[in-house]
Parts: C-alpha cells; sequence; structure tokens
C-alpha cells in the first residue's frame, strides 16, 4: 500500500491538474464568490476577513463533497476502478489518495485567496497561519471523507448529485458560508449548530481576522478530526468497486454516523451558548473585531501593515 | 497451476454456476467458451478472487482467491475485455502507476516497446485506439511479469486488423508457456490459440478437451465438396467409406458428400472420376468446427 499511496497521488494530482471543471471549481469559482460577496458588502479591511472566511469554506465544501463524492463515483461508472480491482491494492491507497488530492489541491487557493484579499482589499494578511491552516486541512480531510461516503452509497452520477445537493445547499446556507449566521432568523441560527460548516466558518474568520488570539478551535478540530477518521472507515467499509456491487442497507445511515460528532457539538453549544432571543446579533465584522481595534465599519481604517484603500462606496 | 472443483455460485436464489470441475496445467492454454450468462465470467470472477464463491473447491497457484485474495492479485495477471482507465492518464503514466501496486515489476519501457506503444508513451488513454487500449491492457497485465494470465475477451470489439494483433501477442505469451485462462466469443480464436477449451452452458461445463477432440466427439462428420468438368454419370453413385449422405448439385457438376471418413473418401473418389473420364476441377474439404459442435452441443449461437 505505501508503495501505491504516492502513485495514487501523484496520478490524481495529475488527472485533477488536466481537468479544466477542476481548476474552476478549486480556484476560480471561489474567487468569483470572493469577488461578489467583497464588492456587494463592500468589505474592506479586516471585514474582508468575514469574506474570505466564508468563501475558504465554500471551496473546501466543493472541493470535498463535490471532488471526492463525484469522482469516485465517475471512475467507478467507467469501470476504471473495477481495472484497479483486479490488482492487489485494497481501497485504503484510493480514499487516502483522494483525501490527500483534495488537500494538496486546496493550499493553493488558500494562499492565493488570503494574497488577494490583502492586496484589493487590505485584509491584514493572517497572523495566525499555523491556526489557518490546520483548520483549512482538517476542513478539507473532513468534507473529502463525507464526499467518499456519498460515493460509497449512491447508485451513479445522478443519484451522486441529488445526495451531495442535500448535503451541499444547508451547509452552505445554514452553516454561514453564503449568508452570515448572524443574518438568519433565530430558528436557523439554531439549527446552524447542528451544521459542520458552522463551525469551519466561525473558526476560519476567527482565524483570518483579529477574533479571540486565544482560541485553539480544539472541540471544532476535534470534530473535523473524528469525521476524517470516522468517514474514511466508513467508505473503507462500504467501498464498491463496481456499479454492480450491492449497497448494504444500512449504508445511508453510514452518513448519519459521520455527521454524528457535529450533532453533539450543536448540543454542546447550545447547552453552553444558546443565541439570544430576537436580539440583533453583532455582525460578522463587529463580531471578530476588538473593542480597541479600529471598526471595520469604517472601511478606510484597516491596519498600519495593510495597503491603504479607498471605499468603493463613500459612507 | 487452477484447480476447481465441484464450484457453485449463488445469487438470491438462483444458481449461476452448478457445480463445475476443471484443472488447469502449468503452460496450458485454456479457453473457457459459452454464450452470455452461462456463467463464465462468474467463474473467472471467482479464480480471480474478486467474487466469493458459493461453495466447492478452488486453488490458484496454490492460493483460495477467497481467503488469500491480494497475495493471489499480485501473482497473477487479468486482461479485462474493456481496458478503462482515466481519460487523461498517459501511457507511461498508467504503466508506472499500476508498477507501484505490485511487489515484483518488470520494466516497463521494454514492455512497451514489446507492445508496440513506446511510440505513444505520452499519449493520452482517450487518444489511442482500440487496439492500442488493448495493447495497453495487456501490458497493464503483464507487468508483474505473471505465470498465470486471465484473458476476458481480449478481442472483442476490435477490429479485424487489431484482432490479430491481439491473436498474435497472445500467441507470443504461448510460446513463452506461460498459463492462460481465455474466454473468448470467437470460435476461431479457441480452436488457434487453445490446448484446451471448456464449454459452459447454464452454469454447467458440457464438454470438454482439445478443440479438435470436442469437434470428433460431437459431429465427427466432414463435408467433402467436387466441383467437376463434366456432368457426372446418371444413376447410382458409389457408397463412399464412412458415407453419411450425398447431393448433386442442379447443374449435375457438383457432389456434396457426408462422410466420417474424408480420406478414405477423396482416395476412393479420385480414381472413380479418372475410370469416368471426368476431369477433378476443385476439392474442398469442411471438418467440423467448433462453433458446429458448440450450437449441437448447447442449441445455441455462440453469440446469443
Amino acid at each position: 500500500m505505501w508503495r501505491a499511496l504516492p502513485a495514487l497521488i501523484l496520478t490524481d494530482l495529475r488527472l485533477a491538474l488536466r481537468m479544466r471543471t477542476v481548476v474552476f471549481f478549486n480556484y476560480l469559482f471561489p474567487l468569483m464568490f470572493f469577488f461578489a460577496f467583497a464588492e456587494f458588502l463592500d468589505a474592506h479591511g479586516e471585514a474582508c476577513a468575514q469574506v474570505a472566511g466564508m468563501v475558504l469554506v465554500i471551496g473546501i465544501l466543493g472541493n470535498g463533497l463535490w471532488g471526492a463524492g463525484m469522482r469516485l463515483v465517475q471512475e467507478r461508472e467507467a469501470n476504471i476502478l473495477r481495472r484497479f480491482r483486479v490488482t492487489p491494492i485494497s481501497p485504503t491507497p484510493i480514499l487516502l489518495a483522494s483525501v490527500v488530492t483534495g488537500w494538496l489541491l486546496y493550499l493553493p487557493a488558500l494562499a492565493l485567496l488570503c494574497a488577494l484579499a490583502h492586496w484589493i482589499y487590505g485584509m491584514p494578511l493572517p497572523t495566525r497561519w499555523v491556526s489557518l491552516l490546520v483548520l483549512t486541512s482538517c476542513g478539507i480531510w473532513a468534507f473529502r471523507a463525507i464526499g467518499l461516503i456519498v460515493a460509497s452509497v449512491v447508485n451513479g452520477v445522478q443519484e451522486s448529485t441529488v445526495l451531495i445537493q442535500l448535503l451541499y445547499m444547508p451547509m452552505l446556507f445554514l452553516g454561514g458560508a453564503a449568508i452570515p449566521v448572524e443574518l438568519l432568523p433565530a430558528w436557523a441560527q439554531v439549527a446552524a449548530r447542528f451544521v459542520p460548516s458552522y463551525y469551519l466558518v466561525s473558526s476560519m474568520q476567527n482565524a483570518l481576522g483579529r477574533g479571540d488570539p486565544s482560541a485553539w478551535y480544539g472541540s471544532e478540530i476535534a470534530a473535523m478530526l473524528l469525521t476524517t477518521g470516522v468517514g474514511l472507515f466508513i467508505s473503507r467499509q462500504a467501498f464498491r468497486w463496481e456499479k454492480d456491487d450491492p449497497i448494504s442497507p444500512r449504508a445511508r445511515w453510514y452518513l448519519a454516523a459521520v455527521l454524528a460528532p457535529f450533532l453533539l457539538l450543536g448540543v454542546w453549544q447550545l447547552a453552553t451558548a444558546p443565541p439570544a432571543d430576537g436580539a440583533r446579533k453583532p455582525s460578522p465584522a463587529e463580531r471578530i473585531t476588538p473593542p480597541d481595534t479600529p471598526s471595520s465599519a469604517d472601511p478606510a481604517a484597516g491596519c498600519a501593515q495593510c495597503p491603504p484603500h479607498r471605499p468603493r462606496f463613500p459612507a | 497451476m487452477i484447480y476447481v472443483k465441484e464450484l457453485r455460485k449463488q445469487y438470491d436464489g438462483f444458481l449461476a454456476v452448478k457445480g463445475i470441475s476443471f484443472e488447469v496445467r502449468p503452460g496450458e492454454v485454456f479457453g473457457l467458451l459459452g454464450p452470455n450468462g452461462a456463467g463464465k465470467t462468474t467463474t473467472v470472477e471467482i479464480l480471480e478472487g474478486l467474487r466469493q464463491r458459493s461453495g466447492g473447491e478452488v486453488r490458484v497457484l496454490g492460493f483460495d482467491p477467497a481467503a488469500d485474495g491480494l497475495q493471489l492479485k499480485d501473482r497473477i495477471g487479468v486482461c479485462l475485455q474493456q481496458a478503462a482507465l482515466p481519460d487523461r492518464l498517459r501511457v507511461r503514466e498508467a504503466i508506472a502507476l499500476f508498477a507501484s501496486f505490485y511487489s515484483r515489476t518488470v520494466p516497463g519501457e521494454a514492455l512497451l516497446r514489446r507492445l508496440q506503444l513506446w511510440e505513444k508513451r505520452d499519449t493520452f488513454f482517450m487518444h489511442l485506439s482500440g487496439g492500442q487500449k488493448q495493447r495497453l491492457a495487456l501490458a497493464l497485465a503483464l507487468i508483474n511479469d505473471p505465470q498465470l494470465l486471465f484473458l476476458d475477451e481480449p478481442s472483442t470489439g476490435l477490429d479485424a486488423q487489431a484482432r490479430l494483433e491481439i491473436r498474435s501477442l497472445i500467441g507470443e505469451l504461448r510460446a513463452e508457456k506461460r498459463t492462460l485462462l481465455l474466454t473468448t466469443h470467437y470460435i476461431e480464436e479457441a480452436e488457434r490459440l487453445c490446448d484446451r477449451v471448456a464449454i459452459i452452458d447454464e452454469g454447467r461445463i458440457i464438454a470438454m478437451g482439445a478443440p479438435r477432440e470436442i469437434q470428433e466427439h460431437t459431429l465427427g462428420a466432414s463435408t467433402i465438396e467436387l466441383q467437376t468438368g463434366q456432368v457426372l454419370p446418371p444413376g447410382e453413385l458409389p457408397a463412399w467409406p464412412g458415407l453419411l449422405r450425398q447431393s448433386r448439385d442442379g447443374s449435375g457438376r457438383g457432389l456434396t458428400i457426408v462422410t466420417t471418413r474424408p480420406a478414405a473418401t477423396v482416395m476412393d473418389a479420385v480414381p472413380w472420376l479418372i475410370a469416368h473420364r471426368i476431369e477433378l476441377q476443385d476439392i474442398r474439404i469442411r471438418r467440423p468446427s467448433l462453433e458446429d459442435a458448440f450450437i449441437e452441443l448447447t442449441g445455441k449461437n455462440l453469440r446469443d
């Protein structure tokens, strides 16, 4: 297995970079969201960290759910996995290679987005690079693992599309990746606590901006690592080489199992810090900006290290 | 090399393989023939360790495929009917990838040269012709230098030229004394390449042996067609050795003889024609083919 793994990773990387759709969805698609959000929300300076965090999670969700979930299904439908099946490899290196490839493909997107946010919108360069890197990595691994389970429990590309959409949309809109959670109704804010992307969005925004510097995101990282481990184990058990291989009747429940860490995290979060009833929630910028730093409501303020910029729309 | 005894495979109450037994000896080319759904693919997949059997005993290279699947796959080569690889994988990359799966490999360059793919080493899989794809599939099956090769319909779907190329390569593998288990739809392929064949129908082996033995044991009759320069004499024709039936054609200058002793019939027919001052213009002898035997045994065409 250990000889096959680097070869599979290298092959997966080559194939991914030769596909325009992979390049588009990993690099251009998140950037389109980034520029649209940044312009629409006029997010300059530190406020841009909010947008960058959201967009990074959109990229991670796409890379994980669509990247891992679809690729394996397509290879199974094309009988490519059947060809691998007659060789002396188990599903483990194939699954690990998928997770590692997704991670390697996404790291340049992280660097690119931070650099563009800094140069164009004056976002301060993240000071907690390690936290950001760890969160991004854990996010990619966890959502790739979920994507791999999806691939194991569906019959074909169409079914895969439906199931991925069912996971992707709530994570995008309820988890705060597309709409700040603070803008959602109260019931949706409660529901958001059970959505994995919620934890990733909030911790990424904190790591990118100037949230609590002592935060180390232990529970979020633990939940994502647990999801990765459980997800890989389950996708190993449910792995199907050929489309004619039967799907275990319990297989679809495996998805629920892999989301269990976030259900527990949601219960714990609600018990320890329930959202305030009806009260106006702080804006994303307010939430991460300590009182002694310039408010992001004044986009021209920024920080000393950032290049000066002019607000697009005068206040 | 391969030992199969009373092999059975059941799917949801349907018995696809009903207790078949055979052996494949070292250096032998063994063919499995049968119509679609006969059970040959299931049998081969059990031998390759891809499916679990429901009953019976199987040994391949001394391994039980159900228990020692990975060890077995490390030692065998498998060439599937459809060479399936990612479209944008280059030929040399495919060879390198598959080489990483095995504990023992042969140099990829030598393999590509031998299979006439060296010039195509930087070509994407999707840009290869059908024959080149199948040659690549064969190269991947040979990357671990296996002594036992499973070839599943290796020339199906190829054009005549590519089919000839693949058959020629299989002939080379045979000359190297590798053991081959071949499933095929092409009777002439089995007749030409296989030392022994087993005909499978509805999950059972209905005939097994050298292609010629099967032909002789089933039909055993040859057809001799004579074309003469003059009209054959009227009246009763001689009773040739082993004669089953004979008939003249409409012109009176053609004679078809169905006999179990074609050589003796020819030896008698030629002096008989000379004695009647009839010039022999053409003679054709058609021995019963494996396809004839197959149709007689199963009542089906092989491609049904």
